[in-house]
């Protein structure tokens, strides 16, 4: 029986590399450094997934509760790795706590961090209170609240939703497409849609980009079933007037500038990579790619391979990646975890 | 001029004051230039429900913009102010002042269809310019256009005898949009179908003008059925539009079955 396989981060990517390799009869330590295990659907509270359309307590907890019972993986809660030293098939991992971990191999399912949507001031967050991000959308449908104005508790009568909220933006040093925001937020205009009809929903965006075939689920259906409309502008600012918003923008298609007063905005928050990621990248030894996630070799001969031999890489910690995705790609990353903990990459090397 | 890009802005957003001094200057005339904001500053949500409510116009929520029906635009071509994807867009956002500047070319579509074929999402551009129209006589801010004129006169007789007459759906056409008949073109083209017409088909017309075919039967059960349906619908139109009273009209609908049988 070979050493066991580290993987680090309990989200979608982890728990789905912890079962695969347990299915595998391989053992596993998954090391999470919050108290619980779930990564940022659950952490951040999401309502329903995109595309599935499950509840994240529901689908992700599924994925949790086959973790935790199984005997293969042994689960480090409110843990991270402070040193990681070795060659393939021998590491040695050194845990917060200061218990050390051999492994013969390692999967990094670190994931990304949300945008903080305070370091785009002039859109209003954190200065005025319904200003809000599509997590806190998330959290107020998955915590049974409903859609309500934060300040008063009150229901919108009209909800803007900005786009590429930390994407897409040289100012703020973000190049990349999130990619699932514009999915994730015509699924919450749905959602408000559905709640609260009489809520006139309006979607400011510079690209749809709702790709494959989430176009007809999100981009079509929001807007033939739930009419959302949609308005080609990048927001200049956000202000306040009594108790509303007044959005600033120019309506590129009537070549306009448009002052509309909203009782609530959403803003689409993208994907960061983990705050953490300078930190890995110190401790596992494997470079970041120019944005500042994970690297990760072309997937034509490697699967999940970072710049170091016998550490791999799965999910959004490589880029944003939608929830399917991470866990393909943890699959992919698993099996060659188990090659190299079976001996192959050795194999291959001699 | 004293600002040449004046020439840029529409006259009603300039303002000057005539006779005007601050301060112990002068600045009468266009020294005292300002010009208003074009600022949107909000949706009228009702807009698209209204033209959504009028046959034609119910895919009006569908359009993301493309311009494909602007591109293929047969009136366009020669009326560059003729833009589908541009009175879609206001309609759908509510601006109202903006398409009512176009309100004397919307009209013009002659339903070639060339945008309703080539549009991915089924907006059918043809019909929202239909409904577009409607609205625009219903709510006043037009007058009867020249197709509606035509519509009329073709309803009329189809309600009367279930059966259109063509040389008098012209002659209700030309009287209503107050053109003589008598006009060259129209002389030409009968004298010239005259000559080649057989007599028994000038002797048919000659009695059908006297005596109006008629559907067996129409006025019995299949015109007021149609008279109905049409009276019906333009009443649900009107609702939707806000233009009818809507305290009368509810009292309208709780009268007692016996009433309504004695009316």
């Amino acid at each position: 029986m070979s050493k066991p396989i580290l993987i680090v981060g309990g989200g979608p990517a982890g728990l789905s590399a912890a079962h695969m390799l347990a299915q595998l009869g391989q053992k596993t330590v998954l090391v999470e450094k919050l108290p619980h295990l779930g990564g940022a659907p659950i952490v951040s509270g999401y309502a329903k997934l995109v595309p599935s359309g499950e509840w994240a307590k529901d689908a992700i907890g599924g994925m949790i509760a086959r973790v935790e019972k199984n005997k293969l993986v042994d689960v480090r809660l409110s843990t991270t790795v402070k040193d990681f030293k070795g060659e393939p098939g021998k590491f040695t991992a050194t845990l917060s706590d200061g218990k050390k971990v051999e492994a013969a191999s390692a999967v990094l399912c670190t994931g990304f961090t949300h945008f903080d949507a305070i370091n785009k001031p002039e859109w209003g967050f954190g200065m005025f209170p319904d200003v809000v991000t599509t997590a806190q959308v998330e959290q107020m449908i998955s915590s049974g609240q409903g859609v309500r104005r934060p300040s008063d508790g009150k229901k919108p009568q009209r909800v803007a939703i900005l786009l590429c909220v930390g994407s897409r933006d040289r100012q703020i040093g973000r190049e990349w497409c999130s990619k699932i925001c514009c999915s994730v937020s015509a699924n919450l205009a749905m959602e408000i849609r559905e709640e609260l009809p009489d809520c006139h929903v309006y979607v400011y965006y510079m690209d749809i980009r709702t790709f494959g075939l989430l176009e007809t689920k999100y981009y079509w259906k929001s807007q033939e079933e739930f009419k959302v409309k949609y308005i080609k502008a990048r927001i200049a600012e956000v202000t306040a007037q009594g108790d509303k918003l007044l959005v600033k923008g120019e309506d590129t298609l009537v070549k306009r500038p448009i002052t509309i007063p909203f009782d609530m905005v959403v803003q689409a928050i993208g994907m960061d990579p983990n705050v953490d990621n300078m930190l890995l990248s110190a401790v596992f030894g494997i470079d970041l790619e120019p944005h500042g996630y994970i690297g990760k070799a072309n997937s034509y001969g490697t699967q999940g391979a970072t710049s170091r031999p016998g550490v791999f890489v799965a999910g959004s910690a490589t880029g944003p990646e939608t929830i399917d995705d991470s866990i393909a790609q943890a699959n992919a990353a698993a099996l060659a975890a188990y090659a190299t903990a079976q001996g192959a990459g050795l194999k291959a090397a001699e | 001029m004293a600002i040449h890009e004046k020439s840029l802005i529409r006259p009603e957003n300039i303002r000057s004051q005539e006779n005007i001094v601050i301060d112990g200057i002068d600045v009468s005339g266009h020294w005292s230039t300002f010009i208003n904001a074009r600022v949107i500053t909000d949706y009228n949500e009702k807009m698209q429900d209204e033209i959504q409510a009028l046959p034609g116009g119910e895919n009006i929520h569908r359009c993301w913009q493309c311009g494909s029906c602007t591109n293929s635009c047969t009136v366009n071509a020669i009326e560059p102010r003729f833009n589908p994807r541009y009175w879609i867009y206001l309609i759908r956002m509510g601006l109202e002042s903006e398409l009512l500047r176009d309100k004397d070319i919307i009209w013009q579509c002659v339903s070639c269809n060339k945008c309703t074929n080539i549009c991915p999402r089924d907006v059918v551009p043809e019909g929202i310019m239909k409904a577009t129209a409607k609205w625009l006589e219903l709510k006043g801010h037009t007058e009867v256009n020249p197709s509606t004129h035509f519509d009329e006169a073709f309803m009329e007789q189809i309600s009367a005898t279930g059966r259109i007459e063509e040389g008098k759906t012209m002659r209700m056409l030309f009287k209503r949009t107050g053109r003589s008949l008598f006009q060259d073109w129209l002389i030409e083209m009968v004298k010239r179908i005259a000559v080649k017409l057989p007599m028994h088909y000038v002797f048919g017309m000659g009695i059908e003008q006297i005596f109006p075919p008629r559907v067996s039967g129409w006025k019995k059960r299949l015109g007021p059925a149609l008279d109905d349906y049409v009276h019906e619908s333009e009443k649900k139109q009107r609702q939707a539009l806000g233009l009818d009273d809507l305290i009368s009209m509810a009292q309208a609908e709780v009268r007692p079955a016996h009433q309504k049988a004695a009316e």
